[in-house]
């Protein structure tokens, strides 16, 4: 699958965004599929409203987002479903998981939403011990903290199909070591699947082997 | 997709309103038994009517003639059918046979023989073979024959057996007897009179009239009628039904009036019809109105989740599995107020004909195509309105 930026200008920062130059904004952008692509961007910039927009729940820009040649505006709605259920996985920065269901029915939401799922539930029990958060897998949502929900929330997208990997500040509730797991199991998926990601966050790091850097 | 709508029934809770749910659900029940039951019940009264189980005759014979008002008294020629109003008769719908009622044109008298000191003026008609009700193989006429073949309603021997012989000390007369009395008849005009045996043949229930064979009658009228021919003010008619509602607003707005008796059941039949024509009108109101309530609640149940469902979408589900599952939710209910429904009309159906069966009626003791055709009808309104209604809502999200 193929992403294609065109001019993309988010609306709201327009003014700001063109007193400065930026690798993505108001440029033409094609994202090479497979890649492992990272941008670097201050507070502010418009990282989540990048992935917003490549992930269409935004749609407060100019420009194009293109993805397999077409602008997501000529997609239906369940075209744009069957995208998300097989080519393109996310990490929210604010996480979004169901309160009212425990976190590995959070986890298996993603898994069975397809008819045919594309792991064994056994997975989950994986890739949940790699991470270090077997123990809570039967908790509610609501009880728990935000480094064991970005763990989860992480989990939930390891378990679909998917060509890129969308990811908005990833590890930001998560120490160093915990850190390093999560990027070996999400680097070793994206390779299973040969899939790319992108993804989104303030500082440079040595968490992945970065094909390219681009600063917002 | 079972593994998922597991899940999505701990996200999407269905269970806001649900009284008024069942409410609706119950008012779903109730127009669906009104509707049933109205269409069974008009299959049942069409069954009465036209089933050969429930009718001796296939069809009706009707003597149609207009009524005489005190403005026509006096006036013969008003009460004669005009060729256009028989050729009008003729074409109506219900008429599937049409025959004219011919009258004598010359004087008739008819004595008793022996000492019974009976003579009468006397008037005879005949019809077309095929509209009587005797069969009797002494029925013919041919030229030359001294004996005429006589058919007596069955009123006129009741009359005079339990009204006037009674009254007048004479002996009652079998029917036996009456058919063995060897009759002289004279007919006569102003110029010859010529003598006749007249042999009683047979009693007629459907046509009051001195009927002669059509050949004896064709034949009398050339040889003693008057120069004027006159018209014809009667005629009969066989009908499939006569109690058909079309055929008794003929009669009335033409003017015309035939036995009474036979269009009673004409009245029944529409009287029967309203009401079971409101009721399936009610059936119909509560049916908009369960609907109405439904679609109420689906809006309900999508506007409390609507925050899950968004995240839902987000996270790729498609809106057809969202439609899919909410449907999924709802329709099995659906089925089964109609088996239930169904259920309860077959019963009553059932009980329906035991009851009727008792009284010689016989209609079917289950209920009929119609009934499944209406039960697939409301089923699949109801279906086709609340997948418009989730569409609507989903979509909205």
């Amino acid at each position: 699958m193929q992403i294609q930026l065109n001019h993309l200008m988010p609306i709201p920062l327009q003014d700001k965004l063109r007193q400065r130059s930026s690798d993505i904004w108001n440029q033409d952008v094609t994202f090479k599929p497979g890649s492992f692509v990272k941008i670097k961007a201050p507070s502010g910039t418009g990282k989540t409203t990048l992935i917003h927009y490549l992930y269409h729940i935004r749609y407060d820009y100019t420009g194009k987002v293109q993805v397999n040649g077409q602008p997501w505006q000529a997609y239906s709605k369940n075209e744009i479903a069957l995208i998300r259920q097989q080519d393109l996985g996310i990490i929210f920065q604010d996480l979004r998981l169901f309160e009212q269901l425990s976190a590995r029915e959070n986890i298996s939401l993603k898994r069975v939403m397809q008819p045919k799922a594309f792991y064994p539930p056994e997975k989950i029990d994986e890739m949940a011990a790699r991470l270090n958060v077997t123990h809570i897998l039967e908790q509610s949502g609501k009880t728990l903290s935000y480094g064991e929900r970005q763990r989860i929330a992480i989990i939930r997208a390891l378990v679909q199909p998917f060509q890129w990997l969308l990811m908005d500040e990833p590890f930001s509730h998560l120490d160093e070591e915990n850190t390093q797991r999560a990027a070996a199991l999400i680097a070793d998926e994206c390779k299973a699947r040969n899939a790319g990601f992108i993804l989104t966050d303030l500082d440079n790091d040595q968490h992945f082997n970065y094909d390219v850097h681009y600063h917002l | 997709m079972r593994p998922f709508f597991d899940l999505l029934k701990k996200i999407i809770q269905t269970g806001v309103g649900k009284t008024r749910f069942l409410m609706a659900a119950v008012g779903l029940g109730i127009a669906m038994l009104l509707i049933l039951i109205a269409i069974q019940a008009h299959t049942n009264f069409s069954q009465l009517l036209y089933s050969s189980k429930n009718q001796n005759e296939t069809a009706d014979f009707l003597v149609i003639n207009k009524t005489i008002t005190n403005a026509m008294m006096g006036q013969s020629a008003k009460s004669i059918f005009t060729p256009e109003e028989i050729a009008n008769i003729k074409k109506q719908p219900f008429v599937q046979a049409f025959g004219l009622v011919t009258s004598s044109q010359y004087k008739v008298v008819i004595q008793a023989p022996g000492d019974l000191h009976f003579a009468t003026d006397m008037f005879f008609e005949a019809v077309p073979d095929s509209f009587l009700d005797v069969k009797n193989d002494d029925w013919k006429w041919t030229e030359g024959d001294r004996t005429i073949p006589i058919i007596l309603p069955n009123d006129f021997l009741n009359l005079y057996n339990f009204g006037f012989s009674l009254s007048q000390d004479l002996p009652q007369i079998s029917q036996e007897t009456v058919k063995a009395l060897p009759l002289q008849v004279s007919i006569s005009n102003n110029i010859v009179s010529d003598q006749y045996m007249g042999h009683i043949v047979g009693f007629s229930d459907r046509i009051s009239s001195f009927l002669v064979p059509a050949s004896f009658m064709s034949w009398a009228n050339g040889k003693y009628g008057m120069a004027t021919a006159t018209g014809t003010s009667r005629v009969i008619v066989k009908t499939p039904d006569p109690s058909n509602p079309a055929l008794v607003k003929f009669l009335d707005d033409n003017g015309y009036t035939t036995n009474q008796d036979k269009l009673k059941f004409s009245k029944t039949r529409m009287i029967v019809q309203t009401i079971v024509s409101v009721v399936g009108f009610f059936g119909l109101i509560l049916l908009f109105f369960a609907l109405l309530v439904f679609s109420m609640f689906i809006q309900l149940v999508i506007a409390s989740c609507k925050k899950e469902i968004q995240l839902l979408v987000i996270l790729g589900t498609a809106p057809k599995q969202l439609q899919r599952y909410l449907l999924k939710q709802f329709v099995p209910l659906y089925i089964i107020i109609g088996i239930l429904s169904l259920l309860l009309v077959a019963g009553l159906q059932y009980w329906a004909a035991a009851e009727l069966a008792v009284h010689q009626m016989h209609v079917s003791s289950l209920p009929g195509i119609p009934v499944f055709v209406g039960i697939l009808l409301v089923l699949g309104l109801v279906y086709i309105v609340n997948l418009a209604t989730v569409r609507k809502y989903v979509n909205n999200i």
